[in-house]
């Protein structure tokens, strides 16, 4: 993790409400798919915190980009930006998500701008040989995010909406117990993790991981802001262990280690 | 350009410090720069037994700055001991030790604990947390939080300061007391009560309800304080509230503060700390100074002319 002064190359505008940052960097990144940046932009009046965000696509060593629904000053910031615009980003921050050791069939599921760390992981999944299938819910159609390009990568797509105005109407979790999967992955909004966890305590899979999302000031472990629940925290730590850090221990966890 | 400063006895390297909370105890930041580079690091508060934190949300954002409720989740005093202070050990720089509890019996409990401790140059008093619920209990009366500066005198030889709130109508009346009761300095601010309202939720973002302000929006009131402090009493004062800047330490400097800390601009950049002590030499330079002790109360003539008398 470092520090590391950006500059935007390109800006896309994927739903009315969303943007898509593609920025480039001063030296070559490896981020773990999982992993994610603090992005800071403008002078800190308005929003003096930074945004955390998964990287979404990569597309060269120095390259990738950022997508997100613009929901408040932080990501309204971010969202102004334009081509040649410069910013900051801290990272790679967190653990990523485990890669298996050999193939296997492999479920993504993914709600509203959850899509982005589950793009990088697919790849690598696919890399590996395993078979990917990418579940995408949202309110309505128009909030499905990262459809084509999961399917760029040969992942199978199917969607999920509230509204019914695309694919299956109801939560994207219901589409979990079709795809035979041997491992699932989820990032998206709370309720929709704990729809997974519920899967997999029914199911038994206990390859089941959740990348979370939470409020936080610093990324890297200090502020102590973004705790999540343990579920059996290190008896050692006392109550100093109730809690783990969204941050440094996760952002991704197995489903049985916290309690959402 | 000579930046050592001395504040309680102990003389920093530079006036630059860390602020407590906003740091750990130095784990993460030695993975992007070398501490010793630091005057002085003031750790997270230290309980007598591990604590859990507040329930999230912790965190809501704020112009200029951040709310915070926390609630001091620290691994305790036996982990402190075994594991935290060894790692600062290895550095060059000044560790002071922040302490709090639920009461008189849990602070002296952790005093004595560091008491004696090699590489601990300081206590801090955390009499001033908002965001616990007996945080607060000492700040709101001076009698009784010179009662407890008082016991906490006999139990060590350590220097000892004591972290004032901006919570109180007079943070003076409170830093003369404890000065009275023996305390060797006093560092202000912490943070500011405030609250954040979610409006889909229908309730305050922060599940403790109210959290502490930071960041460049209290600096003012920072300031205010600490020029107050240094005009009106005879023992040191280190400074903090809003600082990432150069500029924004020497203004401290020149308000009466002798060393500064650098606490909620860490989490904007991560680099600040050593960014500021460059910047800083600069602005002391640009200014016409020659020394931090030359800038200590530039703008406080009250303050300047009572270490004159003395």
């Amino acid at each position: 993790m470092r520090p590391q002064d950006v500059r935007v190359v390109e800006r896309l505008q994927p739903a009315p409400d969303c943007v898509e940052l593609v920025l480039e960097f001063p030296q070559d990144e490896e981020p773990e798919p999982g992993q994610f940046y603090m992005l800071s932009a403008g002078d800190g009046r308005d929003t003096y915190l930074p945004r955390p965000l998964s990287f979404f696509r990569t597309f060269s060593p120095r390259r990738m980009s950022f997508l997100f629904r613009v929901v408040g000053p932080g990501t309204a910031a971010l969202g102004r930006l334009r081509p040649r615009d410069r910013l900051q980003a801290m990272g790679p921050l967190g653990h990523g998500f485990p890669l298996p050791e050999r193939p296997l069939r492999a479920a993504l599921v993914g709600g509203g701008v959850g899509v982005p760390p589950l793009w990088s992981l697919g790849r690598a999944l696919r890399q590996r040989g395993c078979e990917v299938i990418a579940l995408i819910g949202a309110r309505t159609r128009f909030g499905l995010l990262g459809q084509a390009e999961l399917q760029g990568l040969g992942i199978e797509v199917r969607t999920a909406t509230d509204d019914g105005s695309r694919g299956h109407h109801g939560p994207v979790t219901d589409l979990l117990g079709e795809t035979g999967a041997d491992a699932v992955v989820a990032c998206g909004p709370e309720p929709m993790l704990r729809a997974v966890q519920a899967f997999a305590e029914r199911t038994r899979l206990q390859d089941t991981y959740l990348a979370l999302e939470a409020a936080m000031a610093c990324g890297y472990g200090v502020c102590l802001g973004c705790a999540v629940e343990r579920k059996s925290p290190d008896p050692e730590l006392g109550a100093y262990g109730t809690y783990a850090r969204v941050c440094r221990e996760g952002p991704v966890f197995r489903w049985d280690e916290v309690k959402l | 350009m000579e930046l050592a400063t001395e504040v309680a006895g102990i003389t920093f390297k530079n006036p630059v410090l860390t602020a407590s909370g906003t740091f750990g105890y130095g784990r993460e930041a030695a993975e992007l720069y070398d501490l010793s580079l630091l005057g002085g690091v003031m750790v997270k508060g230290v309980s007598r037994e591990p604590w859990s934190g507040n329930p999230p949300i912790r965190i809501a954002r704020a112009p200029g700055g951040m709310l915070n409720a926390i609630g001091l989740q620290n691994p305790g005093l036996e982990h402190f001991l075994t594991v935290d202070l060894p790692f600062l050990r290895d550095y060059d720089t000044k560790v002071i030790v922040n302490v709090v509890d639920h009461d008189e019996e849990g602070f002296l409990a952790v005093v004595r604990g560091v008491d004696g401790q090699r590489g601990v140059a300081a206590i801090e008093l955390n009499i001033s947390c908002p965001n616990v619920a007996d945080g607060l209990l000492f700040s709101q009366d001076p009698d009784r939080a010179a009662g407890l500066v008082a016991k906490v005198r006999q139990a060590t030889r350590l220097p000892l300061i004591v972290k004032i709130s901006p919570n109180v109508t007079d943070p003076v009346g409170l830093g003369r007391a404890c000065a009275q009761a023996g305390a060797d300095a006093l560092s202000a601010i912490n943070t500011v009560l405030g609250m954040a309202i979610d409006v889909e939720r229908r309730r305050p973002v922060i599940a403790n309800r109210t959290g502490g302000l930071s960041g460049p929006a209290v600096k003012p009131v920072g300031l205010r304080i600490v020029y107050d402090l240094a005009r009106a009493l005879d023992i040191p004062v280190i400074g903090m509230g809003g600082i990432e800047s150069g500029r924004d330490a020497l203004e401290y400097l020149m308000a009466g503060a002798r060393a500064v800390a650098v606490g909620t601009a860490v989490f904007r950049d991560p680099l600040a700390p050593p960014r500021i002590i460059g910047e800083l030499e600069r602005e002391l330079e640009a200014a016409g100074f020659a020394s931090v002790g030359e800038a200590w109360a530039a703008a406080n003539p009250d303050a300047r002319r009572r270490t004159q008398d003395a």
